[in-house]
């Protein structure tokens, strides 16, 4: 027995493992962050997603309903990864992903417990948040320094909101492939938010 | 040297001419579209014909209209605009050489 999602696709609507959901999700994650610079790129996913409900249609025929993992995959083999598409113009998609070096300091949302400074340095420096929430408390307490301080932090440091972004804050380089990942866990913490 | 590589960047290249060559026989949709190159062999992952479309949109050479469609949501019709026919003769005499090119140099 499994759960099914309802989902619309190019105007039509699906029953989907969710177990199928998630890596359909996945997938059209990543080909929005491929196309992301590209001019009129919502026309293109919406093309691409019309052309996938199409494709799962002519796979429902029948007494089937629902939409697996096993048509999930194949119609991913249909239309392909963006790596298979990486297109003749400019550099390669790779290249144009990765920013070497890109460390920045960031304000964590995900971690934080009020603004996510803590949370933000400690992905940084790759340190436990509760040390420098602990770093803070002491230096209000003795002197009162670490409210400004964390007041002056909270105002200068941007809030991690992309994933390229949530990548950059941890020091990895970013390319698609960490992206993906990324995109991966995210959608696998919703899932379990969801107790799916 | 890959062969599938150099394969595919071959392809690539021919892939935007023969969009446009299908296009000048009659309006088609997408699906009509993919069917042709599947079976000419120029496309291997589909995923690729869509910017190609939007892009050729974009530069002019393409427009669309809407249609209705018995089996589900409107379909997008995709054909030649003025500025299309005309790059498309263009490529068609550039393709004429090539292959005259590419001839002169296999039978030496």
């Amino acid at each position: 027995m499994k759960i099914t999602v309802s989902i619309n696709i190019g105007g039509y609507s699906f029953n989907i493992d969710e177990d199928a959901y998630a890596e359909l999700k996945r997938y059209l994650k990543s080909l929005e962050i491929h196309f992301a610079e590209e001019e009129s790129s919502s026309e293109i996913l919406s093309d691409i997603e019309a052309r996938m409900a199409e494709l799962f249609r002519a796979r429902l025929a029948g007494y089937k309903q629902v939409i697996t993992m096993e048509d999930v995959t194949e119609i991913i083999a249909v239309m392909g990864n963006p790596e298979d598409f990486s297109d003749n113009e400019g550099p390669t998609r790779k290249e144009k992903f990765v920013t070497p070096g890109a460390h920045r300091m960031y304000r964590d949302p995900d971690r934080r417990i009020i603004g996510g400074v803590c949370a933000g340095m400690g992905a940084y420096w790759d340190m436990e948040p509760w040390v420098i929430r602990g770093i803070f408390i002491v230096m209000a307490m003795a002197g009162g320094l670490g409210i400004p301080v964390y007041l002056i932090l909270y105002a200068v440091l941007p809030e991690a909101r992309t994933t390229a972004q949530k990548i950059e804050m941890k020091g990895d380089p970013v390319n698609i492939h960490n992206i993906k990942e990324s995109v991966k866990k995210e959608v696998e913490t919703v899932r379990k938010k969801m107790n799916l | 040297m890959d062969l599938e590589n150099t394969k595919a960047q071959m392809r690539k290249g021919i892939l935007e001419y023969c969009i446009l060559s299908i296009l000048s026989k009659n309006s088609c949709y997408a699906s009509d579209i993919i069917r042709e190159l599947k079976e000419a062999k120029v496309i291997v992952v589909e995923g690729t014909l869509y910017p190609l479309l939007t892009r050729q949109k974009n530069a002019g050479l393409l427009s669309y209209r809407w249609e209705e469609s018995q089996q589900g949501p409107p379909r997008k019709y995709y054909e030649l605009t003025d500025d299309g026919r005309t790059f498309l003769t263009d490529l068609d005499s550039s393709w004429d050489e090539l292959v005259d090119s590419v001839n002169l140099i296999r039978k030496k």
